[in-house]
C-alpha cells in the first residue's frame, strides 16, 4: 500500500483576498446594515427582573409542591414511589400512619433538598395520587442551604399560591375504603 | 432416591417429597401460597396444579391426565413424569391468579409488603394485566389480630399458612379461618388475641401484606432495607437470623432458615429484642477514672493497669471476666491480652442469666426432641464457646460463683470485668465483692455501678456492631457478620483487643478464627446454612 496518509489528507491554503476586500470596508457596512435592521424589527429581549416571561405552565419544571386534596390535606399517602425512583436522592420522607379514616399512611416529615434536586419531573410521574407536582415558579432563591431543604408546610404553602393557575389535575385521592359494617355495600375508589 | 421427570427433564429426589419442593429446589418456576416446608400440606391455594402422566384405564396407555393435581400433595415416586408447562396449566394459574385479584384492593403503593410479595411476583409472571371484575369490590377493613400483629383481611389470599402456624408450632391455636367461601376470612378467637411468643413468624410466612409486624409498620420500605447474617444473641439455641437495617439502623429482624438449629422460626424475643441497640443510655466514649480519654490513652492505660499487677506473683491477683456474650474470637483475644501480661490470670466465665426453664413449643410439650421450636432459659449465646475458649487456654479457671466468692476475700489485685447485656446485670452482691478489688477495667454496653467506679471502662459494642462466632447450647459454631458500624467513638471491641494484643490493621473475625482452630476444637467446623431455594425458605 501506498503512504495512504499523503493520499488521503486534503490540503487547503487560505483564498486569495482582493483588494476591496483588504480594506475590509464592505464588510464592516454590512454588519452596521444588520444592525440597522434589527433596531426597527420586533424586540425578543425582556426587561427582568421587571418583564418576566409567560411561562408553559402545564409542563415547565420549575419548584416543586405538595398538593392537598379537596379537604385541605396533604394529598401524599407517603409511599415513597419519589424517593425511589429520583435520580439524585433529594427527597426525604417519615411516614406515619394517617389520622385519617380514609387513608392508611400520610407523610409526617417530607422534605425535598431543591439545591441537589436536577428538576427531571419523575417524581411528579410516578406519584400515583399526584401529590406531587413541579410547578412553572422558578425563582428558587435563598442566603442559606438550610432555607432551600424545603419542608412539608413549604411545599403545601407553594401548592396555596399556584393552585390560582394551576389546579391539581389528579385523581381522587387513593384511599383506604371507608369501613363500612356491610360486607360488598361501598365501592373502593382504587387506583 | 428416586426418579422423576419434570418438564421433560429427570430430576433425583427422595421417595416421597411433595413434587412441589423437588420443582422449586431443581429451580421450575412454580408459583405456590400455601405450600410451607414447615407446616402441614393443605393444597387450598390450587396455584401449583401440575399435569401427571397416567395410566388410560381402557387402553392401558400411559396418558397425561385430564385433570390437574396439586403438586404439593403428590409424593415423588420412581419413574414419575410430570409437567408445569402445559397450555392447561399456565390457564390455570392465570385464572387463580385472577381469581385471587377479584376483591384484592391493589393498594401497593401503602402496603408494608409491597416489594416483597408473592401476590405482585406471581401477578407479574403468571397473572394478567387488567381485572374483568366491574362489580364494586368487597371491602373488608383491618383489624387487629393481637397486641403487635394487624391483619388486613382484604389483601389475604386465605392460605392459612398463619391459622396452621398457630396450630401446628406454636400450639396456641388463636386463629382460624371464619365464614366460607367468599366470605372466608382469618381471625383470633373471640377473647383470645394472638400473643404466643412465636407470634411474629405469622407475618413472616404470610406470602402477602395481609398479616403485617406493628412494630415495622410504615417504618422503611423493604426495597431500602440491606440484610446482613447474624445470629441472635438472646438465649443459647442460637437462631440464624437476617438483619434488616439501613442508615445506620436495624429496622426488623428476620429468621434465616436454619434446618440445624431454628428451622424457619424465631421467637418474638429475639425478633423485638434489639431496640437496646439505638438506646441514648451506652456507653460511647472510654473513661479514664471518671472522664473521657482517647482511645489511644485508654488502651495505654489498659497496659499500664496489667503490668505491674502481672508482675506481683505472676499475676495470681487478676481476673479476667469473659463474658457468654462475647464471641469467641473477642474472648480469646482479651484472654491473650490479659496472659501475656499475666500469665497466671483467672479466666472466669462471666454471668450467665437465666430464666425458670426452656420453653417447648408446640406449647404444652414436654420432651425435648419432639419440640418443633425451643427457647432456652440461658439467656446468652456463648457460654459454650467461651468455656472451651476458657479449657483451651488452660491455666487457673473460675465460675462466676467462684470468682465473686474468691474476689470478696480480696484474693484479686486487679479485675478484667466484661458485660454487655442487654439489660442491668448488676446485683448488690456482684457489686459488694468486687469492691474488694482494688483496680477494675470494666468493658460494657450500658454504664453500670461498676463502670462508674472502674478505673478504666471501655464502651463494648452491641452484637449487630460485631462478627465473630458463637457457640450455641448443642455446641454448634455459627458465624455471624456485621451489621452497623459502631456508634461514633466506638470501636468494635475485637478491634481495640486487636490493637492491645498487638496485631496491626483491621481485625477479621476470619483471621483470629485461623489462630484459633488448633487449640479450640469447636471452631474447626463452623455450620452456615446454605441458602434455600425461593419460597422454601
Amino acid at each position: 500500500m501506498a503512504d495512504w496518509k499523503d493520499k488521503d489528507v486534503l490540503h487547503v491554503s487560505e483564498p486569495k483576498l482582493t483588494a476591496l476586500e483588504r480594506t475590509y470596508l464592505p464588510q464592516v457596512v454590512a454588519g452596521l446594515g444588520t444592525t440597522l435592521r434589527h433596531m426597527f424589527q420586533k424586540k425578543f429581549t425582556l426587561q427582568y427582573p421587571e418583564e418576566k416571561r409567560q411561562m408553559r405552565v402545564q409542563n415547565y419544571r420549575g419548584i416543586h409542591r405538595l398538593n392537598r386534596d379537596d379537604q385541605g390535606r396533604v394529598a401524599c399517602v407517603a409511599c415513597f414511589m419519589c424517593p425511589s425512583i429520583c435520580p439524585a436522592q433529594c427527597i426525604y420522607i417519615v411516614a406515619g400512619e394517617s389520622p385519617w379514616p380514609d387513608r392508611e399512611k400520610y407523610p409526617v416529615k417530607f422534605e425535598i433538598d431543591e439545591l441537589r434536586c436536577i428538576f427531571c419531573g419523575m417524581c411528579e410521574e410516578v406519584c400515583p395520587v399526584d401529590a406531587i407536582e413541579l410547578t412553572s415558579e422558578y425563582g428558587l432563591l435563598g442566603y442559606t442551604r438550610e432555607e432551600m431543604l424545603f419542608d412539608k408546610e413549604k411545599l403545601l404553602k407553594l401548592f396555596d399560591l399556584t393552585k390560582g393557575y394551576k389546579p391539581r389535575k389528579g385523581p381522587k385521592i387513593t384511599g383506604y375504603p371507608k369501613p363500612t359494617d356491610q360486607r360488598g355495600t361501598s365501592t373502593h375508589e382504587g387506583l | 432416591m428416586a426418579m422423576i421427570i419434570i418438564n421433560g427433564r429427570a430430576v433425583e429426589c427422595a421417595e416421597g417429597t411433595p413434587v412441589l419442593k423437588v420443582a422449586v429446589d431443581a429451580g421450575f418456576d412454580v408459583p405456590f401460597y400455601c405450600f410451607h416446608p414447615g407446616l402441614k400440606i393443605v393444597a387450598s391455594c390450587r396455584l401449583c396444579l401440575m399435569e401427571m402422566r397416567s395410566k388410560d384405564p381402557k387402553t392401558g396407555e400411559m396418558v397425561w391426565s385430564p385433570r390437574l393435581i396439586p403438586s404439593c400433595q403428590t409424593p415423588a415416586r420412581d419413574g414419575m413424569e410430570v409437567r408445569f408447562d402445559s397450555p392447561n396449566v399456565r390457564q390455570n394459574q392465570r385464572a387463580v391468579m385472577e381469581d385471587y385479584l377479584l376483591n384484592h384492593p391493589l393498594d401497593c403503593p401503602v402496603c408494608d409488603q409491597a416489594g416483597e410479595c408473592w401476590l405482585q411476583d406471581y401477578s407479574m409472571k403468571y397473572g394478567n394485566a387488567l381485572s374483568r371484575m366491574t362489580e364494586p369490590k368487597t371491602v373488608n377493613p383491618k383489624k387487629s389480630v393481637g397486641s403487635k400483629t394487624l391483619l388486613y383481611q382484604d389483601r389475604c389470599v386465605l392460605c392459612s399458612r398463619c391459622v396452621r402456624f398457630c396450630r401446628e408450632v406454636a400450639g396456641t391455636n388463636e386463629l382460624c379461618v371464619i365464614r366460607r367461601s367468599s366470605y372466608a376470612e382469618i381471625d383470633a378467637f373471640p377473647g383470645i388475641p394472638l400473643e404466643n411468643k412465636l407470634q411474629g413468624n405469622v407475618v413472616d410466612i404470610c406470602p402477602v401484606g395481609a398479616l403485617l409486624d406493628k412494630d415495622f409498620l410504615y417504618k422503611q420500605r423493604v426495597w431500602y432495607l440491606k440484610t446482613s447474617k447474624s445470629i441472635c444473641p438472646n438465649c443459647s439455641t442460637g437462631c440464624t437470623i437476617c438483619i434488616d437495617h439501613n442508615n445506620g439502623r436495624v429496622w426488623r429482624l428476620r429468621p434465616r432458615t436454619n434446618r440445624k438449629v431454628n428451622t424457619w422460626w424465631i421467637c418474638d424475643e429475639g425478633r423485638f429484642g434489639w431496640k437496646y441497640v439505638h438506646s441514648n443510655q451506652r456507653l460511647l466514649a472510654p473513661m479514664l477514672k471518671g472522664a473521657r480519654v482517647t482511645w489511644d490513652a485508654a488502651l495505654a492505660a489498659a497496659q499500664q493497669l496489667l503490668a505491674p499487677a502481672g508482675k506481683a506473683q505472676q499475676g495470681k491477683g487478676v481476673a479476667v471476666v469473659l463474658s457468654p456474650m462475647m464471641a469467641c474470637e473477642e474472648a480469646w483475644l482479651l484472654a491473650k491480652v490479659v496472659r501475656a501480661a499475666a500469665p497466671q490470670a483467672t479466666l472466669v466465665t462471666g454471668f450467665v442469666p437465666k430464666a425458670s426453664a426452656d420453653e417447648l413449643f408446640p406449647v404444652g410439650l414436654t420432651d425435648q426432641a419432639k419440640a418443633k421450636f425451643i427457647i432456652r432459659a440461658e439467656k446468652c449465646p456463648n457460654r459454650c464457646g467461651v468455656e472451651a475458649v476458657c479449657k483451651a487456654l488452660g491455666g487457673p479457671q473460675a465460675t462466676f460463683a467462684d470468682f465473686l466468692a474468691k474476689a470478696k476475700q480480696g484474693t484479686f489485685a486487679l479485675a478484667w470485668i466484661v458485660g454487655g447485656y442487654s439489660q442491668e446485670w448488676v446485683t448488690r452482691d456482684c457489686s459488694d465483692a468486687l469492691s474488694k478489688v482494688s483496680q477494675l477495667i470494666v468493658q460494657d454496653i450500658f454504664p453500670s455501678s461498676l463502670s462508674a467506679r472502674a478505673d478504666l471502662a471501655l464502651p463494648s459494642c452491641a452484637w449487630v456492631e460485631r462478627e465473630g462466632t458463637f457457640v450455641n447450647h448443642a455446641g454448634i459454631a455459627q458465624p455471624f457478620d456485621r451489621a452497623l458500624p459502631p456508634p461514633v467513638g466506638c470501636q468494635q471491641d475485637s478491634q481495640y483487643l486487636y490493637r492491645l494484643a498487638g496485631m496491626e490493621g483491621l481485625y477479621r473475625a476470619e483471621k483470629v478464627r485461623e489462630q484459633m482452630l488448633d487449640k479450640v476444637a469447636e471452631l474447626r467446623d463452623l455450620w452456615t446454612p446454605p441458602a434455600e431455594a425461593r419460597g422454601m425458605h
